[in-house]
């Protein structure tokens, strides 16, 4: 079959702030590039985001990168790596500062400086007191942020391909990435776009949970793409689960509630994070909370007829700051929970938010790999940046806000590294092979095909189901052990789902059928991964895992302090060290300790 | 509201098409049983799940912000995930916003249309020189900034185009969305761009003079956007540069 091939110096596939991030660099610098993405740019999830992004600028409170620097580490349970935190932490007043200039409306302080509020897990003093670190835009930090990075882009030109849905990585004989295949949603046609460089910046995939804060869009294509295509994927057994979703709906109520001032409370009223945390209270990082209040539910403190949530409480909070700052969460409050926060406590439930593993890059967005013997070679033409990646910053436990900036920091980066590999010629355009478009070809005629087959939403539900029940907030040894047994099972049957519409025109059915391709090595990666690693540490945390002097809060490190890579081909797994070192002689390694707040 | 155990069952009518398969537009209906807090969306994904995987709508945030998902409801322009069924009678009506270009049932391609707005009045901040990264952020009045901000929250849901008279008699008008873009951008210190500069941009019958101030758009923007203040305060200002 003869299939249409568009070539570019740069194809950037994902169109949230990681990639629109990118896209700038690249078009204000001259390149081809092209943007491959499933909505129109401004839908894509960072649209949602609402709390804000970090950086140490001090505007309201004391702060330096150290301080960031710091939590960072400690926020990730160690599994960081310092090198690339260092630099995250570092850049961030310059790419917030920059935004600033795009047009970015923050809110701002009484003397005309960038608002910031505090957030969970950032801390002054190396976790003394809570910080002012997030810079906002009231609670739509997200939206306003997109916008003003879609304008730029505008006016940098840069050519998107909206409803386009990318399929799979092209590889040539070296393991060299040379492009993608795309299926153009509108008719259903799959093309090449051929490349020098490809850079994934396609988001999360928080949809492999039953109970999620993410968008349906999140269905972690990029990941499943490198998966498939032999790059392993780095420790995806972390997850994070954000203590405040809305009970019931999934919605998420930001932790800029919990910086503003709101308070979580049990059945008893009582604020029970006083127990759990009592420097940082609501405000320790999110793991921690998610647990507390799972252990309140658990021990029967929970609230309602059912006793299976609790309560964020901010009614002490005045109207006019509510109205001011959080508008946004109010109008969620009383939409999807019924309550207006001002009058009345919102119900709220751990819901899976944020996925810290991904595809493996360093500080510079190349994607990296074990090559003979060493653990961090680049693939030649390939990039990632934003959620999808695994930099690695947010180890075990991403605090909040810091995603935001990853998405900054590292879009820009991998932007500049992409800019400068072309300028100084290392980027060439290297011959496709034949056989280029034939797995993307052979899983759309399979679709067309296939008979007797699965309903895409029933395996996606079990997929979901067991996901939760298996790897959720608290790990159980045997739970694990089970979990991965089923996964595998349910990974078998997506192998044959079958779609009853078969027209070729905005097949929904089809594009999802495809997308379950790729959640499906998410939680296979995600289970597998988990089952194995034998110790708590940060958003993974066993029953088998024991609390004593050689294992803080159950943390492995002699045998553990190291990140995971799974493979897909034969669920293999792999290991390679935690970068300690940070990256210049500006700061000295943080050592390990005990994580307490 | 009906009491609780005794679900409603709804009707979604819907005005189905195809334009590519050139059969006439039709409608459809669809029956649905109501849940608690139940929004169009949950429906439309329900409709979609049990009952017709071919019927198109767009959605993906499920909480406002996005924007995708405008329609018609009742008639009247609004996002369905913020539709709650229990504000509607048994029987919903259903189809696609009018002026943008059909996709297909109530997907319209409001994209396209968002992006030649951005491109025609270049809703982006003009400035001579980039100011250097290494600077830091310019101070701003916090009520100055909130100003703004309150003008950014536009989600480009296309709602105040599909319900804005003018637009359906002449399809160049920028809509109240592109007016209020001016205005945001206007309201900007970092924007250079003088009067003049915009005037050449909406001071005509395509901009500013062309709105016939019936307000379509004001009552139906779900982001209650100050849409009327706007348009009004930058017509006066745009008159007084046209005497010039
Ligand atoms: C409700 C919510 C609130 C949050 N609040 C905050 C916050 O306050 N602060 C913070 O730091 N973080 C926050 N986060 C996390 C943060 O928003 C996300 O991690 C981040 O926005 C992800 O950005 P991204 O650019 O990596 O991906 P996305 O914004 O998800 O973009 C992915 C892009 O990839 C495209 N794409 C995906 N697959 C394909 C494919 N196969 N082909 C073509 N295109 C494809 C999509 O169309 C989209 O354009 C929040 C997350 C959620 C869910
Ligand atoms: S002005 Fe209001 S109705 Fe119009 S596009 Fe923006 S948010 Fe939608
Ligand atoms: S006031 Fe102007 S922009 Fe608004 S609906 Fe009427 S004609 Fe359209
Ligand atoms: S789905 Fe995003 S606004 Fe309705």
């Amino acid at each position: 079959m003869k299939v249409a091939k568009r070539t570019f110096d740069a194809v950037i596939v994902g169109a949230g702030g990681a990639g629109l991030r990118a896209a700038l660099q690249l078009s204000e610098a001259g390149l081809k590039t092209a943007v491959l993405t499933k909505v129109f740019p401004t839908r894509s999830h960072t649209v949602a985001a609402q709390g804000g992004v970090a950086a140490s600028l001090g505007n309201s409170t004391e702060d330096n990168w150290h301080w960031h620097m710091y939590d960072t580490v400690k926020g990730s349970d160690w599994l960081g790596d310092q090198d690339a935190i260092e630099f995250m932490v570092k850049k961030a007043n310059e790419v917030v500062v920059e935004l600033e200039h795009y047009g970015m409306p923050f809110d701002r302080t009484d003397n005309g400086k960038i608002y910031q509020r505090p957030f969970g897990g950032h801390s002054q003093n190396y976790g003394q007191t809570p910080v002012s670190r997030s810079c906002a835009a009231a609670d739509r930090t997200g939206h306003a942020m997109l916008h003003a990075l879609y304008q730029r882009n505008v006016r940098a030109n840069t050519q998107f391909f909206v409803e386009w849905m990318a399929m799979d990585l092209i590889r040539n004989a070296d393991g060299d990435v040379l492009g993608v295949t795309a299926m153009e949603m509108e008719t259903g046609e799959v093309s090449i776009f051929h490349a020098k460089a490809t850079i994934f910046a396609t988001g999360g995939a928080g949809r492999i949970y039953y109970s999620s804060t993410n968008a349906f869009i999140n269905t972690g294509d990029g990941v499943g793409m490198a998966a498939r295509a032999g790059i392993p994927l780095e420790d995806m057994e972390f997850w994070q689960f954000h203590p405040t979703g809305v009970a019931g709906a999934g919605v998420l109520i930001t932790e800029g509630v919990r910086g503003e001032g709101g308070i979580l409370r049990n059945a008893a009223g009582e604020r029970f994070m006083e127990r759990y945390a009592p420097n940082l209270k609501d405000l320790a990082s999110r793991d921690i909370v998610s647990r507390s209040m799972v252990t309140e539910i658990n021990e029967g403190r929970g609230c309602g007829t059912e006793k299976d949530h609790v309560l964020l409480d901010i009614t002490h909070l005045s109207p006019e700051t509510i109205m001011k700052r959080l508008p946004g969460i109010r109008e969620i409050a009383i939409q999807f929970a019924g309550v207006d926060p001002i009058k009345a406590p919102i119900p709220v439930v751990p819901t899976c938010h944020y996925q810290m593993g991904g595809i493996p890059t360093n500080y510079k967005g190349q994607v990296i790999v074990p090559k003979d013997g060493n653990p961090n070679v680049p693939v030649a033409g390939f990039y990632a940046a934003g959620e999808c990646a695994c930099a690695s910053v947010h180890g075990a436990n991403r605090l909040g806000t810091n995603s935001l900036l990853d998405l900054l920091v590292f879009g820009k980066s991998a932007g500049e590294t992409v800019v400068a590999d072309f300028q100084s010629g290392q980027l060439t355009l290297k011959p496709l092979p034949d056989d280029a478009a034939d797995v993307s070809l052979a899983r759309i005629a399979r679709l067309e095909t296939q008979t007797n087959g699965v309903e895409v939403n029933d395996v996606r539900l079990d997929m979901q189901r067991v996901m939760q029940k298996h790897a959720g907030v608290f790990r159980f040894a045997d739970m694990l052990k089970e979990g991965v047994t089923k996964i595998l099972e349910v990974a078998e049957r997506a192998k044959h789902t079958q779609i009853k519409d078969k027209s070729k025109v905005w097949n929904t059915a089809r594009t999802e059928a495809l997308e379950l391709d790729n959640l499906i090595e998410v939680a296979k990666a995600t289970m597998i991964s988990a089952e194995a690693r034998k110790e708590s540490r940060g958003a993974h945390v066993r029953d088998d895992a024991i609390d004593c002097a050689e294992t803080p809060n159950g943390r492995d490190d002699k045998n553990w302090l190291k990140h995971t890579l799974w493979y897909s081909e034969g669920n293999r797994l792999d290991y390679k060290p935690v970068n300690l070192q940070p990256m210049s002689a500006d700061v000295e390694p943080i050592a390990l300790a005990k994580r307490t707040y | 509201m009906s009491a609780p155990g005794k679900p409603r069952s709804l009707t979604l009518r819907i005005l189905r098409s195809a334009p590519g398969a050139h059969v006439e537009p039709q409608w459809q209906d669809f029956a649905v049983e109501e849940a608690e807090g139940m929004t169009l969306f949950i429906a439309l994904n329900e409709i979609r799940q049990n009952l017709d995987p071919s019927l198109q709508f767009d959605f993906v945030c499920r909480a406002g912000i996005c924007g995708s998902c405008g329609m018609l409801i009742d008639g009247r322009p609004g996002l369905a995930c913020r539709t709650l069924t229990k504000d509607h009678g048994a029987t919903i009506t259903l189809a696609p916003l009018p002026v943008f270009e059909l996709i297909g049932d109530l997907s319209v391609n409001t994209g396209k249309w968002m992006r030649g707005t951005a491109e025609r009045l270049e809703t982006w901040i003009h400035r001579q020189q980039a100011p250097a990264l290494t600077a830091v952020e310019a101070p701003m009045e916090p009520e100055l900034a909130e100003a703004i901000y309150e003008l950014d929250r536009c989600i480009e849901c296309g709602c105040c185009v599909a319900g804005c008279g003018t637009l359906r008699m002449r399809e160049d008008f920028v809509g109240a969305v592109g007016l209020n873009k001016i205005a945001r951008f206007r309201l900007d210190p970092r924007d250079e761009r003088s009067d003049e500069d915009f005037y050449n941009l909406i001071g005509d019958d395509t901009g500013v003079f062309g709105c016939m101030s019936l307000l379509g758009c004001h009552d139906v923007c779900p982001k209650g956007l100050p849409l009327q203040t706007q348009i009004a305060f930058l017509r006066r200002k745009m008159a007084v540069v046209g005497f010039k």
